[in-house]
């Protein structure tokens, strides 16, 4: 649908309503949410010290380490990291949504788990696994059996990489498997009638079909990997390989924010300039509708010969990126010896009653009267950011489509995107400095929990904005045009029909939030006021002790939230899309 | 949020009509701090510490009536917050209980975000150089470590400049002085040191050091052979504790970490140990201050609780010191006995940084090393 499009039939005041007044409120909205903080961060970098940071990073001596080899790396783990998340999520998503292979609802479980396993969990269980003699200490299980391990696969850029796929791959797999759940049997089936072989059929319209989600997956799991911090901390550092998220922590930590904010500033050009250009291709072809309100019906695909062996690599990879992750954290919340995980297993860290000589006395996390509270907080500050997220990325993703091409779909959407590049602190610091003060009639927001809700659904919005439009932009203008033709105004539209229609990727994209919101720390930390703190808080505090055991068994409490979470939200678009069951 | 902020507004009007009354509550006993403190109900606390929790439970029992809501947060953390409160004009923070003194001493102090307070009770009792330019409530270490299961003689390393060695190539572990303060400031000191480092250079190869052109100092000169002689950087000091300490280890490295952590031997399964006898030294203490925020509102609560985090008369320290006495720390007051398993204070052959003077020169080491790497 083009921009004039929207004007023509509705005439006057229409056009005014909902052609002008929507845009307008969304630009308010982006621009007090993520323009303002990050303004705010750039007009930091134009103080004194601010230039000497510009010129630091880009015209010194230091460039070449501060600038352009973290730069170099990080560009190769972003573009690496994408295309593998590409290849394993896509693959995964045709086998569990177009195909006929067993176990399909275990398959697509376990491609769900592993971006709710944070990613020091992958790089331990890597660690567990491949880590070489470089550290001293006890070495991994390979070197142990006899088998020496090279530095460039245990430590750098392979290993970072690999690990960040596995991790990020179910990110991919969310919102391509959402995309391709809504190829209609249609479509396919017109296509076997015509007399298309299956790779014909494949290429020729699945893949076009789907390419917005590929894109905007494509576009998530390259920002995630540019932006991870703890994967090449871990495995990187050892052999002194430096990514941009490094670096910029480091100039933070170290007390030069003003490096670090240019840090920012560049890796948010950078990253800019391939959305806009992954931006071009969507935009410069048609658009493929394919949620037309008729025969949504999905059409599976016989596998035959391959169901099997094809069932058995989806497996593995679910072992290897889920299964394997999860048992060194479950082992390291058992083992009271962080150097031998797998020996004097106890569930004191869980359970047991403190006081005695375990972990100097604590009891264990179940014990502790803080966690029901903080388990309470956790669950409805993601539940409450998931919504608002995905209440303001629906209507951005849908303004975005409805103007494709236009100049305010590009700048939205970049936009949209910036907030997953903006390192946690400076967002938060920028949000207490904006919204601290009372702005005229408004009262101050600090400490309240709305300031938090706000900062933490700007921070969310890319993956609500990508998700949203990956699925919107396969809605049939048609069904929307008659509706407006009977009367039904934007709201209205937007409940009876898009919702339901577009409820599997909006689900998608606010699992993705309400995961991310659990996890995260960083934000939460500066912004949270009360002394009930929420999960990740605790986690860090035993953390902070030296008590691992605990942290890593909170983190397994939170992977069940984030589960269960997910299994509700699958629950809820099975029982309002009952036409897609055959 | 508007009760409270009417709360501190009125408090303010009671306790805070001129400037003078500040400076009053300076001078005042914990005695004549405690109604006022109790009048404004509560006292806010950022601690770099969990172990804050503990210090709440003691506090509260000691003087019902002040609620004590401590949030643990590191110290970057701390100062990017205080820092964007103070700008939006939110004044909700009383005390700080922080370290990465240069960063708090530039950002903060010079700014004029933080105020100075000594308790008068223990003002005696306290070194003149740990009561300014910011109140020191204890030293913490960033010293070298080594194995005492596989070295049982004691130290392999004497000198610093042994690391630089062909022997501990590959084999010097630390966190990336990049990524964290403290080994940062631990760099800085040995550069602030340029001619302790050039005679243990002398006691070590016989022969002065010449130094590169395009470095200061024999400190300097240090940092580089270190880097260039394979130093392993590490992401935290768990990884490096792991890799230094495993007691089963057979040709162990060793590692620049943190001495307190050796309490921790037995749980883990380390064989830990500080190398103390060290020429020039072995590196770092550092200061974990307590401070009151610029325009504290609850001024009198805030003095009531840095007082009595000092501890009362008692060896250990009692409630308000204890959860922070643990051996390989120092208490800055002297009445507070060092655990008696650890080195005591004096005979540790460590650096004591100095805030002001490391934040002048952290920013040239901090570029010197992102050269190197």
């Amino acid at each position: 649908m083009t921009f004039l499009s929207t004007f023509a039939p509705s005439g006057g005041r229409r056009l005014f309503r909902s052609g002008f007044i929507m845009p307008a409120v969304l630009i308010a909205i982006v621009a007090i949410l993520v323009v303002a903080p990050l303004v705010r961060i750039l007009l930091s970098t134009l103080t004194p010290e601010g230039i000497a940071a510009w010129q630091a990073v880009l015209a010194s001596p230091l460039s070449f380490n501060l600038w352009w080899r973290p730069l170099f790396n990080t560009m190769i783990l972003g573009f690496g990291v994408a295309s593998g998340c590409l290849v394993i999520g896509g693959f995964l998503a045709w086998l569990v949504v177009l195909t006929d292979v067993p176990g399909r609802r275990l398959l697509g479980l376990m491609a769900t788990l592993p971006y709710m396993i944070p990613s020091f969990a992958a790089a331990l269980a890597w660690g567990t696994l491949f880590r070489n003699s470089r550290l001293g200490g006890s070495a991994g299980f390979f070197e142990t059996n006899g088998l020496a391990i090279p530095d460039w696969l245990a430590w750098g850029l392979v290993p970072t990489a690999i690990v960040l796929i596995a991790h990020y791959y179910s990110l991919a797999y969310t919102i391509i498997a959402a995309a391709l759940s809504s190829v209609g049997a249609d479509l396919v089936e017109a296509g076997q009638m015509a007399g298309a072989k299956r790779p014909r059929i494949f290429f020729g319209i699945i893949l076009p079909v789907v390419t917005p989600a590929l894109i905007a997956a494509a576009s998530l799991t390259f920002a995630g990997a540019v932006a991870n911090f703890a994967a090449p901390a871990l495995l990187g550092l050892p052999v002194r390989m430096q990514t941009l998220s490094t670096r910029l922590f480091g100039m933070i930590e170290t007390g030069q924010n003003e490096r670090g904010f240019v840090l920012a500033l560049l890796l948010i050009a950078v990253s800019a300039l391939f959305l806009w250009m992954s931006d071009r291709i969507v935009s410069g072809r048609k658009a493929f509708i394919t949620v037309t309100g008729k025969g949504g019906r999905t059409k599976r695909f016989p596998l035959g010969a391959w169901r099997w062996p094809l069932f058995a690599i989806a497996v593995i990879i679910g072992l290897l990126t889920t299964v394997m992750p999860v048992l060194v954290l479950a082992a390291s919340s058992l083992a009271p010896q962080s150097g031998a995980l797998f020996s004097n297993w106890t569930l004191h860290f869980w359970i047991g009653e403190g006081g005695g000589e375990i972990a100097q006395g604590q009891a264990g996390i179940f014990r502790n009267p803080v966690l029901i509270d903080a388990l309470w907080n956790t669950i409805r500050l993601g539940l409450v950011v998931a919504l608002t997220t995905m209440l303001l990325g629906l209507a951005l993703a849908y303004t975005i489509v409805q103007r494709r091409g236009s100049l305010l779909a590009t700048i939205l959407s970049q936009l949209a995107f910036v907030p997953l590049l903006v390192p946690s602190i400076a967002f938060a610091a920028a949000y207490i400095a904006l919204f601290g003060a009372p702005i005229g009639p408004l009262p101050s927001l600090y400490g309240t929990f709305a300031l938090l809700v706000i900062a933490a659904s700007a921070h969310n919005l890319p993956f609500a904005v990508q998700s949203g439009r990956s699925v919107l932009g396969q809605i049939s203008a048609d069904i929307e045009e008659s509706a407006r033709l009977t009367g039904a105004g934007l709201i209205r539209r937007l409940f009876a029909i898009i919702f339901p229609l577009a409820i599997r990727g909006l689900f998608a994209g606010a699992i993705l939030v309400f995961v991310k919101m659990v996890r995260d720390l960083s934000l939460v930390v500066l912004l949270f006021t009360a002394t009930s703190p929420v999960l990740s808080m605790v986690a860090y505090r035993y953390a902070a002790e030296g008590f691992m055991q605990f942290a890593n068994a909170i983190t397994l409490v939170i992977l069940v939230v984030c589960l269960a979470a997910s299994l509700v939200a699958h629950g809820l678009q099975n029982r309002v899309q009952k036409w897609k069951e055959t | 949020m508007l009760k409270r902020l009417m709360k501190s507004a009125l408090a303010a009007c009671v306790v805070l009509p001129t400037a003078a009354m500040a400076t009053d509550l300076d001078s005042m006993t914990p005695e004549q701090l405690l109604p006022l403190a109790q009048k404004e109900g509560s006292v806010t606390v950022f601690s770099l510490s969990s172990r804050i929790a503990k210090v709440e439970k003691a506090f509260e029992a000691a003087y019902p009536g002040v609620d004590l809501i401590g949030l643990d947060m590191s110290s970057t953390k701390q100062i990017a917050r205080l820092e964007a409160e103070q700008q939006a004009g939110v004044h909700a923070v009383d005390v700080l209980y922080i370290a990465d003194t240069p960063v708090v001493f530039t950002k903060l102090l010079e700014a004029k975000r933080i105020v100075n307070y000594v308790p008068p009770r223990v003002a005696g009792q306290i070194d003149d150089r740990y009561k300014g330019p910011l109140l020191t409530q204890r030293l913490s270490t960033k010293v070298l470590m080594y194995n005492e299961k596989a070295y049982p003689g004691g130290s392999p390393v004497t000198n610093l400049w042994q690391l630089t060695q062909p022997e501990w190539q590959g084999k010097v572990l630390m966190v990336d002085p990049s990524q964290r303060g403290e080994l940062l400031d631990l760099l800085t000191e040995i550069a602030l040191h340029p001619d302790e480092m050039a005679s243990a250079y002398k006691a070590q190869f016989g022969k002065d050091i010449v130094v590169d052109a395009d470095l200061q100092g024999a400190g300097e000169q240090f940092i580089k052979d270190l880097f260039a002689n394979d130093l392993i950087l590490v992401p935290n000091s768990d990884v490096l504790n792991k890799s230094v300490g495993d007691a089963a280890a057979k040709n162990p490295p060793v590692g620049f970490g943190t001495y307190s952590d050796r309490r921790d031997n037995e749980k883990e399964g380390w064989a830990l140990q500080i190398a103390n006898d060290v020429e020039p030294a072995n590196g770092i203490l550092f200061p974990a201050v307590l401070t009151i925020a610029d325009k504290a509102p609850n001024p009198a609560a805030a003095r009531l609780l840095i007082d009595f985090m000092f501890g009362d008369d008692t060896p250990t320290g009692g409630a308000g010191f204890e959860p922070f006495n643990v051996p390989g720390d120092y208490a800055t007051r002297t009445t507070i006995a060092h655990h008696p398993d650890s080195v005591k204070l004096d005979a540790l052959k460590a650096w004591t940084i100095d805030p002001a003077k490391t934040a002048a020169a952290r920013g040239r080491v901090s570029d010197l090393i992102i050269t190197l790497q």
